[in-house]
C-alpha cells in the first residue's frame, strides 16, 4: 500500500536518488534519509519539517513507533542499525514541535464521519481536513485516542503527546465527539454526512479457551490496560501472571509491576526468539524484574482460597506453522501449578464490530473492504485500521488513514480511484562485503533510559531524550542509501577510471561493454569522485547543500562589502556535525570580521575550481576546514590535501603566496580552532600591507 | 593514449597575451583521461587565469570555455564555428594534434597550445603516467616478451641490456627499471629465454619518413573487386 504525501514539500531541485530500504519499509513512506541527514548537520528545525511532512503524529511516531525502518537498515550490515525512531523524537522534543500549529480552512461541502479515534481514524481526519472536508469524529471512550490513550501505556506515550496532536486536529476544525457511540451508519446519514469511515480498532481480547476462566481475577489484556489507562486502580495483588507473547502482553505485565505488584510472571508457550513482541520492550520488561515463563501455558484455573491456581503444562518446539515460527507441542504429562492473585490473558485481540452497521465481516472478525477503494459492502463506507487489518502497529494505522481520506476525496468528488504507482526505483540488494569492510564501524548509541528502579514506581517516561551530541553522532551513522553518485552524463565520461581508482569504497566498476557503473546500492555518497572526474561527468544523486558552492561563492561576492581594512577571507566549512553549528558556527562569529563561511557537506566535494573562483572573485585567503576524525567517510581529508596542493602550485606560479590557501582539520589538533583562525588571519592581512607597501614603493 | 601535462600559468599568460578574448578549449578524450585538458581542467584553468589577471593589474582578457569529445576530429569542432569567431584566439588543451586540427578547421584564429604534449604512455598507478610506445612504426614487441626496449631502455637499444644495468635499474636513473631486465625476466617466466640469444640488427630510424601517412582506402574502380 502505497500512498503520496500529500504535503510532501515541492522538490524544484535535481533528484536521481533511489528511495532507500527505511523508506521503502515505512508504511508512510517518510523521507527517513532526509531528515535523518538534516540531523546530522544539526538543522533540527528543518527536519522536523521534513517529518511533519510525511506524518500526522510525528510526536507520537517519535515514542511508539514500530520501527519497521530501523528493521531494514543496511547499517545492520556494518554494525548496527541507524536509531531512526529516537532520532525522530529528538527532532521533535528539540525542533519545537509543541508550537507549530495547524489551520485548515473548509473549501468543501461534503461532511465526512470517522467513526473510531484511534491512529487511522485521526489520520484520515487530518489529511481529510488538510483537503478541506468538515469532518467529525465519533469516539465512544471519554478520551480520545482510541489504543493510543486505552492501550499503549503511558510510560511509553506520555498523554500530553497525545493531547497535543489532538489539539491541533480541534484547532484545523475537526469536530470530535468524545462519549458517543454510534449504533447506526444510517442515522450519520441521515444526519448528512457524505462518506463515513469505520476505524473501531480491535478492542475485543480473544479467550483462551480453558476452564475457569472467567474465575473473579481472571482478566483480558485488553481490558486490564483499558482500565488502568482511563486512571482507574484494578486491585490485582502482588502475584501476577500475564499469558501471551507481543506487545499487549509485555505492555500488561509492565503496568501490572508500575501498579504495585511484587511478582509479575509473564507465560509464553513459545520461546523468546519467536516472542512478536519489540525485543527492546522484552529486554525493559526484564530490567524492571518481570519474569518469564517460556515454553508453559496454563490449561486450567481455579479458584482456590482467593488465589488463583494456574494448572500450566511445558512445551516444546515443533515445525514451522503457517505462521513460520515453530508449533509449540505440549508435553504430556508436563502438568505443573503456579499461584497468582491476578492473570491477565493477553493472547491477541480482534474487532467487535456492531451488527446494526450491515458490514460484510470476514477473517478475524475484521471488516472486508475492498483493497484498492478501502469500501466495505456499504455505498459510502470506507474501514481501516486494526478492524480491518486486525492488531496491527501505530504506523500501519497512520498509513492506512491517510490512503483512506485519499480514497475517500476520490470518491465525494467522483474520481475514479488511481492509488499511486511506485515511480522511485529502490536501493536493493545487501552490502558487499568489500564495502562493508571499509566502512568506519560506529556502534549504535541508543537514548538513555531511567534505571528499572526508577521506572517501576509510577507511568514516567522511561526512554529519555537524546542530548545533542549523541543525536548527531548517531545521525551521522546513516549510509546515505540511494543518494550516492552516478555517471549522469556517459557521453561526456571519458572512461579514465579514476572513479574506480579513488574511490575508498571500491564501489565504480567497468562493465562489459566498458562503460563505467557505479551501482546505487553500495556506493557511500561520500563524493570524491564527484570532485575528482576531470570530465565533470559524476554528479550525485541528490544534492545535499543547501546551495549549490557557486551560487553559495555569488552570494558572498554580492553581500561582502569592500573593506579598505579587513581583507577578505572565504571559508568552506564541513556543516556536518557538531562542527558545522557548533565550533564552526561560533568560529566565524568570533573571529575577525571579513571572514565568509561556504557551508559544504563534506570537504570532499570542495574542488579546485571552488577554491580558485573565490581567489577569483577577490578573496586575499581562503581555508577549508574539515571535521577531522570526526568525519564519517574514508580518505576525504587526504582528497583535499591533493586539491589544495594543486590550486598553491598554481597560486605560486601566479605570484601568490601559497600560505594563502590553508586547509584546518580543525577536529585534529590540539589547539583552539579560534586561535588557528586568528593566526590565520593576521597573515593575510600582513600579506595585504606587504603588497601595499611594495605598490607604495613602485609609485 | 597521449599523455601531456599543462604549461606553467606563466607561459599560458604570455601566449594570450596579445589577444583579448580567448576560447579555452579542452579536450574530452586523452587530455581528459590524463588530466591536462578535460572539462574540469579548462574551468580551473580559466579561474587561474582570471585571477592572474586580477593581480598583475592586465585585465583586458576575455574567456570562454568549451570542451568538445575529441579535437583530433575536425568534425567534432563545427558547433563551435560561430564561438570561434567571436573570439581573438582559441587556447587549445588539445595533444600537439588536437592544436594542429584545430589550427586547420579554424585557419582565420590562432590557436595556441596550453599543454605539452609529452608522450604516449598509460597509468602505472593513480596519478602516475609512463610512457610506454615510442610509434617507431616497426613493432617488435613479439620478441621482447611484451616490453619496449626503444621506449623504455634509456638507450633504446635491440640487444641488451647493457653494462649500465645495476641491481635491475638504468645507471642512467636509479628510479628506471633497466628494461632489458624486465625482457629477461619475462621471458625466463615464458619459457622463451631462447630469444634473449638472438642477435637483433640495429634499425636504421632514418628510414622513417615524416610525416607518415596511412591509407586504409584502396584505390578501387567501379565492379573491379567482381574480377
Amino acid at each position: 500500500m502505497h500512498s503520496i504525501a500529500l504535503d510532501a514539500p515541492t522538490k524544484t531541485s535535481f533528484d536521481h536518488s533511489l528511495m532507500p530500504p527505511c523508506q521503502a519499509a515505512c508504511p508512510l513512506h517518510m523521507e527517513i534519509g532526509e531528515y535523518v541527514d538534516l540531523i546530522a548537520q544539526g538543522r533540527i528545525m528543518e527536519a522536523l519539517q521534513v517529518i511533519r511532512a510525511g506524518n500526522p503524529f510525528p510526536a507520537i511516531c517519535g515514542h511508539v513507533c514500530s520501527h519497521p525502518c530501523e528493521e531494514s537498515c543496511r547499517r545492520a550490515q556494518v554494525d548496527s542499525p541507524v536509531s531512526i525512531r529516537a532520532l525522530k523524537r529528538f527532532a521533535i522534543e528539540f525542533g519545537g514541535d509543541r508550537m507549530i500549529r495547524l489551520e485548515a480552512e473548509t473549501t468543501r461541502s461534503d461532511k465526512v464521519a470517522v467513526v473510531g479515534s484511534g491512529p487511522a481514524g485521526l489520520a484520515a481526519a487530518y489529511y481529510l481536513r488538510k483537503m478541506g472536508y468538515p469532518v467529525t469524529i465519533f469516539e465512544a471512550h471519554s478520551e480520545v485516542g482510541g489504543m493510543l490513550r486505552v492501550g499503549i501505556p503511558e510510560y511509553r506515550l506520555p498523554r500530553e503527546v497525545l493531547d497535543v496532536e489532538v489539539q491541533r486536529l480541534t484547532q484545523m476544525g475537526v469536530e470530535i465527539r468524545t462519549n458517543t457511540r454510534v449504533v447506526s451508519l444510517d442515522l450519520l446519514f441521515e444526519l448528512d454526512y457524505r462518506a463515513v469511515f469505520i476505524t473501531v480498532g480491535a478492542h475485543q481480547s480473544l479467550r483462551i479457551g480453558i476452564e475457569g476462566e472467567d474465575s473473579p481475577g481472571v482478566v483480558d489484556g485488553a481490558t486490564f490496560l483499558r482500565e488502568v489507562n482511563l486512571g482507574l486502580k484494578p486491585p490485582i495483588g502482588a502475584a501476577v501472571a500475564v499469558v501471551g507473547g507481543g506487545n499487549v502482553a509485555i505492555d500488561a505485565a509492565r503496568t501490572a509491576l508500575r501498579l504495585g505488584a511484587s511478582e509479575v510472571t509473564v507465560l509464553y508457550r513459545r520461546n523468546r526468539e519467536q516472542m512478536p513482541a519489540d525485543p527492546t520492550e522484552v529486554e525493559q520488561a526484564l530490567e524492571e524484574g518481570v519474569q518469564f515463563e517460556f515454553l508453559a501455558s496454563p490449561t486450567q484455573i481455579a479458584r482456590k482460597r482467593g488465589q488463583l491456581q494456574v494448572t500450566c503444562m511445558r512445551y516444546e518446539l515443533g515445525e514451522p506453522d503457517a505462521s513460520g515460527r515453530p508449533r509449540p507441542v505440549p508435553i504430556d504429562g508436563s502438568e505443573f501449578n503456579l499461584r497468582f492473585d491476578t492473570l491477565i490473558s493477553a493472547i491477541g485481540q480482534a474487532p467487535r464490530v456492531p451488527e446494526d452497521f450491515r458490514l460484510r465481516i470476514g477473517r478475524g472478525s475484521t471488516i472486508q473492504v475492498d483493497p484498492v477503494t478501502l469500501l466495505t459492502n456499504r455505498r459510502g463506507v470506507f474501514a481501516g485500521g486494526d478492524a480491518v487489518t486486525g492488531p496491527a502497529t501505530v504506523v500501519q494505522a497512520l498509513a492506512f488513514g491517510r490512503q483512506a481520506a485519499l480514497r475517500i476525496a476520490e470518491y465525494l468528488e467522483h474520481r475514479y480511484p488511481l492509488p499511486p504507482k511506485e515511480t522511485v526505483q529502490r536501493v536493493n540488494g545487501d552490502l558487499s562485503a568489500t564495502t562493508v569492510e571499509v566502512i568506519r564501524k560506529a556502534h549504535r548509541l541508543d537514548p538513555k533510559l531511567l534505571v528499572p528502579e526508577e521506572r517501576i514506581r509510577d507511568f514516567r517516561p522511561v526512554e529519555l531524550i537524546y542530548d545533542w551530541e549523541s543525536a548527531i553522532d548517531e545521525a551521522r551513522r546513516c549510509l546515505r542509501c540511494g543518494m550516492g553518485a552516478e555517471v549522469l552524463f556517459q557521453d561526456q565520461c571519458a572512461t579514465c577510471l579514476n572513479c574506480l581508482r579513488i574511490c575508498p569504497y571500491h564501489v565504480p566498476y567497468v562493465d562489459d561493454s566498458g562503460t563505467i557503473q557505479i551501482p546505487a546500492d553500495q556506493c557511500q555518497a561520500c563524493g570524491i569522485c564527484v570532485a575528482e572526474c576531470p570530465a565533470n561527468a559524476i554528479v550525485l544523486r541528490k544534492p545535499r547543500d543547501r546551495r549549490h558552492i557557486d551560487e553559495e561563492l555569488d552570494h558572498i561576492f554580492r553581500s561582502a562589502p569592500q573593506s579598505p581594512v579587513e581583507p577578505l577571507i572565504v571559508g568552506f566549512g564541513c556543516q556536518y556535525g557538531l562542527f558545522g553549528t557548533g565550533t564552526l558556527g561560533g568560529l566565524w562569529r568570533r573571529a575577525q570580521a571579513g571572514i565568509w563561511i561556504v557551508p559544504v557537506l563534506c570537504i570532499a566535494t570542495v574542488e579546485p575550481e571552488h577554491i580558485m573562483r573565490a581567489f577569483e572573485m577577490g578573496a586575499e585567503g581562503v581555508f577549508v576546514a574539515g571535521c577531522g576524525e570526526q568525519c564519517a567517510r574514508e580518505n576525504t581529508a587526504f582528497w583535499l590535501s591533493q586539491r589544495v596542493a594543486k590550486v598553491r602550485k598554481a597560486l605560486l606560479q601566479l605570484g601568490l603566496e601559497p600560505q594563502r590557501l590553508q586547509s584546518f582539520n580543525l577536529g585534529a589538533s590540539e589547539e583552539d580552532p579560534v586561535t588557528t583562525l586568528d593566526r590565520f588571519t593576521q597573515q593575510i592581512g600582513g600579506l595585504r600591507l606587504a603588497l601595499a607597501l611594495q605598490q607604495e614603493v613602485k609609485s | 593514449m597521449i599523455v601531456a601535462e599543462q604549461k606553467p600559468l606563466e607561459e599560458i599568460a604570455r601566449l594570450i597575451a596579445p589577444y583579448k578574448k580567448v576560447l579555452i578549449l579542452g579536450c574530452g578524450t586523452c587530455m581528459t583521461v590524463c588530466g591536462a585538458g578535460g572539462e574540469r581542467e579548462v574551468s580551473f584553468l580559466h579561474s587561474a587565469l582570471r585571477v592572474g589577471q586580477v593581480r598583475s593589474s592586465d585585465s583586458g582578457h576575455e574567456f570562454r570555455e568549451y570542451t568538445v569529445k575529441r579535437q583530433c576530429d575536425a568534425e567534432f569542432m563545427d558547433p563551435i564555428a560561430d564561438r570561434v569567431r567571436e573570439v581573438d584566439a582559441i587556447l587549445s588543451l588539445g595533444c600537439g594534434i588536437g592544436v594542429q586540427v584545430a589550427a586547420e578547421r579554424f585557419p582565420d584564429t590562432p590557436v595556441l597550445p596550453g599543454v605539452n604534449t609529452s608522450f604516449m604512455g598509460a597509468v602505472s598507478e593513480l596519478g602516475v603516467w609512463d610512457e610506454r610506445c615510442a610509434a617507431c612504426g616497426d613493432c617488435r614487441l613479439a620478441e621482447t616478451a611484451g616490453i619496449c626496449p626503444i621506449t623504455r631502455c634509456t638507450k633504446g637499444i635491440l640487444n641488451g641490456p647493457c653494462a649500465g644495468t645495476k641491481k635491475g635499474k638504468c645507471e642512467a636513473n636509479m628510479d628506471i627499471d633497466c628494461a632489458w631486465v624486465l625482457i629477461y625476466e619475462r621471458l625466463e617466466r615464458l619459457g622463451q629465454l631462447e630469444k634473449m640469444r638472438r642477435y637483433y640488427p640495429p634499425r636504421n630510424f632514418r628510414t622513417i619518413p615524416r610525416p607518415r601517412r596511412i591509407v586504409t582506402i584502396a584505390e578501387t574502380e567501379l565492379g573491379e573487386a567482381n574480377g
